[in-house]
């Protein structure tokens, strides 16, 4: 199995507190991992260290074999279009549509017209909010703006999806939906790193489940089997 | 540029009035240079004559005087056409000159110098020359009055350029605070693009591009009320019957100049995004 992303003896501290201590993390391609903890473990601290936005004062953080420690600063949006990210708050522009929010990561790449439209269209079909490509994002339900910010996070294939709390203010059906969606992007193999607080996520997938707390990794209870591998 | 209209408006017009001052002393530098060139070229050189200097002595004179590369132009004015001009020009005081009975004003030649001689310099080492020359009485010329004129307008050169690089400045602060007022309303839209892979230039690039416009606009505003201000000095100066002359004297800038107040206010735009940028961004965006 490849390493698609590694943490080496991670350390990461904020005013002196340790947010992350010697945390030593490999997840290989195509797995499907929950990372789970109470606010403040570290769930989030990681996932910021995969896309770039927060460097470990101590330690190796690898990404797809390439080290993201040492990536210069201009280097971090390339690392950023491999690796989409599905955030709590969704973070969707108001004033553009559905389609206009799902095409930026394209946008930003210089795709032409032609491949965002498919791309666009595509993303849409597969998390099931296609209907409502004109709508502002605005005038939709919460779990459909969370089914659109998905939409834009695999628009451009990445081989990492990380969701930070992707479940947080969607309730227990809503949540199970997209759980369910999460499944079917790592079934088509892309690997997918789910941070989340809600104990109700873990028993509606079966995979590898990482906890944290204040910042430690515990020791591994269960290994249930894996999806998607 | 959209979003934040008034700010953008108001940020046009304040641009535009600092411009405008500068423009002020820019428009009134090239109209005094132009003046000067002008009166540069009008001088002339009045060379009084001994009333006892013979007629051959004159015509040598004239004629050496000719023979200066340095002359371009020589008018022999006589005694009598001395008292006739005098009495053109003065018709109220040519009685004064009655009561003396013999003509008292002296023959000159009225010399005009090359135009690559006629600079301050240039006059008085020519005056100095010829006044040491054998009948010559007197050599006048306004010098003081053109070295005065020089003088100001150097005044006016270094005002120029002071308020220019400080009105600049203001301008260029001016512009960078609207940006950041744009990117602190557009923070979460920079966010995101910043989360989905978007380059440092991909967000900067529309900011650059949005201070430069608001430069141009500013200083297109500014060369507006420059203009409307300017004819309506000029309408002034036409009813004003002893200045009528200057009237075809003054003018605007030229349209290249026009087009390079433009450019430059595109490039203070431009500047005062870039440290907008550089300042808020602090190197994230």
């Amino acid at each position: 199995m490849d390493a698609m992303i590694q943490l080496i003896h991670v350390s990461k501290w904020y005013d002196r507190r340790p947010a992350l201590s010697d945390v030593m993390i490999e997840i290989e391609k195509g797995e499907f991992v929950l990372l789970m903890g109470p606010s403040g473990s570290g769930k989030s601290t990681i996932l910021r260290m995969l896309i770039g936005e927060e460097r470990p004062d101590e330690g190796q953080l690898f990404v797809q074999g390439k080290n993201v420690t040492k990536l210069k600063r201009s280097e971090i949006p390339y690392l950023r279009r491999k690796v989409g990210s599905v955030f709590q708050d969704f973070r969707l522009l108001p004033k553009k549509s559905v389609f206009d929010n799902v095409a930026l990561p394209l946008i930003v790449q210089g795709v032409s017209e032609k491949d965002i439209r498919r791309k666009v269209t595509e993303a849409l079909r597969a998390v099931g909010v296609e209907h409502k490509r004109d709508l502002s994002p605005s005038s939709l339900s919460t779990g459909e703006q969370q089914r659109v910010c998905i939409a834009r996070a695999i628009v451009n294939g990445p081989v990492i999806l990380l969701a930070d709390e992707p479940t947080g203010n969607l309730d227990s059906e809503l949540t199970g939906e997209i759980i369910e969606l999460f499944k079917l992007i790592n079934a088509r193999g892309t690997t997918v790193v789910v941070a989340t607080h809600n104990h109700h996520v873990r028993h509606q997938v079966n995979c590898r489940v990482i906890s944290l707390m204040q910042g430690v990794v515990l020791p591994e209870r269960a290994m249930p089997e894996r999806v998607g591998v | 540029m959209r979003t934040n209209r008034m700010t953008t408006i108001v940020a046009i017009l304040t641009t535009a009035f600092t411009l405008t001052c500068v423009g002020v002393f820019l428009l009134l530098y090239v109209n005094l240079q132009h003046a000067a060139g002008w009166l540069q070229e009008d001088v002339k050189i009045m060379v009084y004559l001994e009333d006892r200097l013979s007629r051959d002595g004159r015509l040598q004179l004239e004629l050496m005087l000719k023979s200066d590369h340095m002359v371009a132009g020589v008018l022999y004015i006589s005694k009598e056409q001395a008292l006739t001009e005098f009495r053109t020009q003065f018709p109220a005081d040519s009685h004064l000159l009655e009561g003396l009975g013999e003509n008292p004003l002296p023959a000159s030649f009225v010399v005009t110098l090359a135009p690559s001689f006629r600079s301050p310099e240039g006059m008085k080492e020519w005056v100095e020359q010829v006044q040491t020359m054998g009948g010559v009485e007197k050599v006048d010329y306004n010098q003081q009055w053109i070295s005065l004129l020089a003088e100001f307008i150097g005044y006016i050169e270094l005002a120029a350029i002071g308020v220019g690089v400080l009105l600049s400045a203001a301008a260029v602060t001016i512009i960078g605070n609207t940006i950041r007022l744009t990117l602190f309303a557009r923070r979460e839209e920079i966010e995101i693009l910043r989360s989905i892979g978007a380059t440092g230039t991909f967000i900067r690039v529309p900011y650059f591009l949005e201070g430069a416009v608001l430069g141009a606009c500013g200083s297109a505003v500014s060369l507006g009320i420059l203009k409307v201000g300017f004819e309506l000095f000029r309408q002034q100066v036409q009813f004003i019957s002893r200045f009528s002359e200057l009237k075809g004297l003054i003018s605007f800038f030229p349209l290249s100049v026009c087009l390079g107040l433009i450019l430059a206010g595109m490039v203070l735009g431009f500047t005062g995004s870039v440290v907008s940028l550089l300042r808020v961004g602090d190197g994230r965006v």
